[in-house]
């Protein structure tokens, strides 16, 4: 049973609280949508969950350990694996390369020719399977996006965080992404935190969302309360939203 | 095996076969024995900083530090340590088994050490030995590792320009500490190291004095074609996989399950001691080792062969160092053109320094490397992907 449980995390820089006091909890294969303004703390929290900053208070749990004091490589190998808001392929490297190495970091002593087979398989998915000889640099934003994804399940996580899956995609490829979370969720198990400034998709991908502004959690739940949600209405969906709704 | 292994194997194989037999043409000819060796030492250099640059994104410019600490513990331990088989209960020693190592004292010139005042009182009879050179080197390769590992570890947080003033720094306090250490290291009047073979040594019925560049040009080239062979399996393991992810994007590898701290340093640590076996090769070669091996000029010869050869390519690299080696060596002749007198002593360096500028703002790639590239033919299937997506794209902006 997958379960992240987020814990109180408060993250200070300097005199600025990035996040105060976040609390949530992921139970199963769950897909939920991670909103709000530029500057609310998402990327922080992603960062936090991910190991790459360490909170200032508060803890976070992934499966029933704690992993926020454990380096990204480790929390990353036990279970928890992200994306970046901006694409962040290896770029001097070849599809296949990139694919291999967190499947090589996560079991070090695997067959590479059942790996390579394995990242065929998923590149297919993602109808890039004709670019894995290509380096990545050669590969279109939109590729690359699809890799970073490719990667990502190499790694074989249990929750997946996206950062901006659809930022900048092609409309063709962001189907394929979509196609990709919802084969992952549903049929594969895995459990989704998907952050997002296209509201249309995130309403429509999401079973659930969590909401930020200025570090705080604001609102959590079905995506339809929230949209309905005056707090939220007034941080970030806006008046035309509200009117929208209110018609 | 397929066309592209034949076209790396052979290759490889006929280098090293030219390489293996070459002394029996050139063993009546010192000098470009001795070119060919020097080639060798800077060809090591040149591709394990490619390891670590190239491949691993770490520019250091602390290279040659390792190179001289591999040098002089090799040359400490031969000034200083001696085994006897009585005690002399005046030096730094311990028993180890019938024998006693000891260390001697370092004494001003003029003055006599422990073991020289310890004589008239020591047993008759009594043998005293130099130890191994092999030992010597053994250890310097040790301690090579060890500053890789302690360069290694004080690095992880530095990227680029910060990465590359430490290891300046670095490198520039170990060629302080080593001249202003005078009774130890000699300082800049240089340590005096025994040869590599300090009787001489028969090989196959054949007995090559102290002198003869052959055995050296053997161990040199053995220490080349192992640390090549060494860097390469690295470069396709794992290792190399990492290594790589690491110089494209630090955090992702991370976040992708790379425990980039002990790749970082382990990277250090071999790179390190590759540099220092050829350090402690080099010095009991030469016989003489001074601090002016770590000026940064020499740090730069060694990157600028690294970068005309093809930075991301061990081999390029190497073969790079011996072309610029020997191409240095060969320029020294100076020519005379109607009225000008042109002398390539001087101008060998400018023209050096030119090729090196024209390799960074037209073939970044390096000189080698895409020949290399083009022989083994390695990039023929990313060019037919290429080619074959091309109208597959076009289809698709028509459909859209």
């Amino acid at each position: 049973m997958i379960e992240l449980d987020v814990r109180n995390v408060v993250k200070n820089f300097g005199g600025l609280q990035a996040l105060s006091g976040v609390s949530f909890k992921l139970q199963g294969p769950e897909r939920v949508g991670l909103i709000g303004p530029n500057g609310a703390g998402k990327t922080t929290l992603t960062n936090i969950l991910s190991g790459l900053i360490k909170p200032t208070s508060g803890t976070v749990y992934l499966n029933g350990q704690r992993i926020d004091p454990l380096p990204p490589y480790e929390i990353a190998r036990r279970g928890l694996g992200r994306t970046f808001q901006v694409t962040r392929a290896f770029r001097r490297m070849t599809v296949m390369e990139n694919m291999l190495v967190p499947a090589l970091a996560l079991n070090p002593t695997a067959n590479r020719r059942e790996l390579e087979k394995k990242a065929m398989e998923i590149l297919e998915f993602l109808t890039i399977e004709h670019l894995a000889r290509e380096y990545a640099r050669s590969l279109s934003g939109g590729q690359q996006k699809l890799l970073e994804l490719g990667r990502l399940l190499m790694l074989d996580p249990s929750v997946l965080i996206l950062d901006e899956p659809f930022a900048g995609v092609h409309p063709k490829l962001r189907q394929t992404i979509w196609n990709f979370i919802t084969h992952v969720n549903e049929n594969l198990g895995r459990a989704f935190i998907i952050i997002s400034h296209d509201m249309d998709t995130i309403f429509a991908l999401s079973k659930r969302l969590l909401v930020l502004n200025y570090g705080e959690l604001i609102a959590d739940g079905d995506p339809e309360e929230v949209r309905r949600d005056p707090k939220v209405i007034e941080a970030y969906l806006g008046e035309e939203e509200e009117e929208e709704v209110a018609a | 095996m397929n066309r592209n292994a034949l076209w790396i194997w052979v290759p490889t194989l006929v280098g090293v076969a030219i390489l293996l037999l070459a002394p029996l043409g050139l063993a009546s000819h010192p000098y470009i024995m001795h070119i060919a060796i020097v080639a060798f030492f800077y060809a090591i250099l040149a591709s394990s900083w490619s390891l670590l640059a190239g491949y691993g994104g770490q520019f250091s410019f602390g290279h040659m530090a390792f190179m001289a600490i591999g040098a002089y513990t090799t040359g400490l331990f031969a000034k200083f340590v001696r085994i006897a088989t009585a005690p002399t209960h005046m030096c730094s020693e311990m028993s180890v088994g019938s024998y006693t190592l000891f260390l001697l004292n370092p004494v001003p010139e003029g003055q006599l050490n422990c073991l020289e005042l310890a004589k008239p009182h020591m047993p008759v009879g009594t043998l005293i030995y130099r130890p191994p050179v092999s030992v010597g080197i053994l250890l310097g390769i040790l301690m090579g590792g060890i500053f890789g590992f302690l360069v290694g570890v004080l690095v992880l947080r530095l990227r680029r320009t910060y990465l590359a003033l430490f290891t300046i720094g670095f490198s520039e306090i170990v060629r302080v500490a080593l001249n202003a250490e005078i009774p130890i290291t000699n300082g800049p009047n240089g340590l005096e190291l025994p040869p590599l073979f300090p009787k001489g040594i028969s090989i196959f019925g054949h007995h090559f004095s102290a002198a003869d560049k052959v055995p050296p040009y053997y161990v040199m080239l053995f220490l080349f074609l192992g640390s090549m062979a060494l860097m390469y399996w690295l470069a396709a393991s794992r290792f190399g996989l990492f290594i790589r992810a690491l110089r494209e994007d630090e955090e992702a590898a991370s976040a992708l399950g790379v425990n980039i701290v002990r790749y970082k340093v382990w990277l250090f640590v071999i790179t390190s001691m590759i540099a220092a076996a050829a350090g402690a090769v080099e010095a009991h070669y030469i016989g003489v080792i001074t601090p002016n091996i770590l000026l940064i000029l020499q740090m730069s010869l060694v990157i600028s062969m690294a970068v005309i050869g093809g930075l991301e390519s061990l081999v390029g690299a190497a073969i790079g160092a011996i072309l610029i080696e020997f191409a240095l060596e060969f320029l020294r002749t100076s020519f005379t053109i109607g009225p000008i007198t042109v002398d390539m002593t001087v101008w060998r360096l400018v023209f050096f320094g030119a090729l090196l500028m024209l390799t960074l703002r037209f073939q970044n790639n390096g000189l080698i490397y895409p020949l290399v590239q083009r022989l083994s033919r390695a990039g023929v299937a990313e060019e037919v992907v290429a080619k074959r997506m091309v109208p597959q794209q076009t289809a698709q902006e028509g459909e859209e």
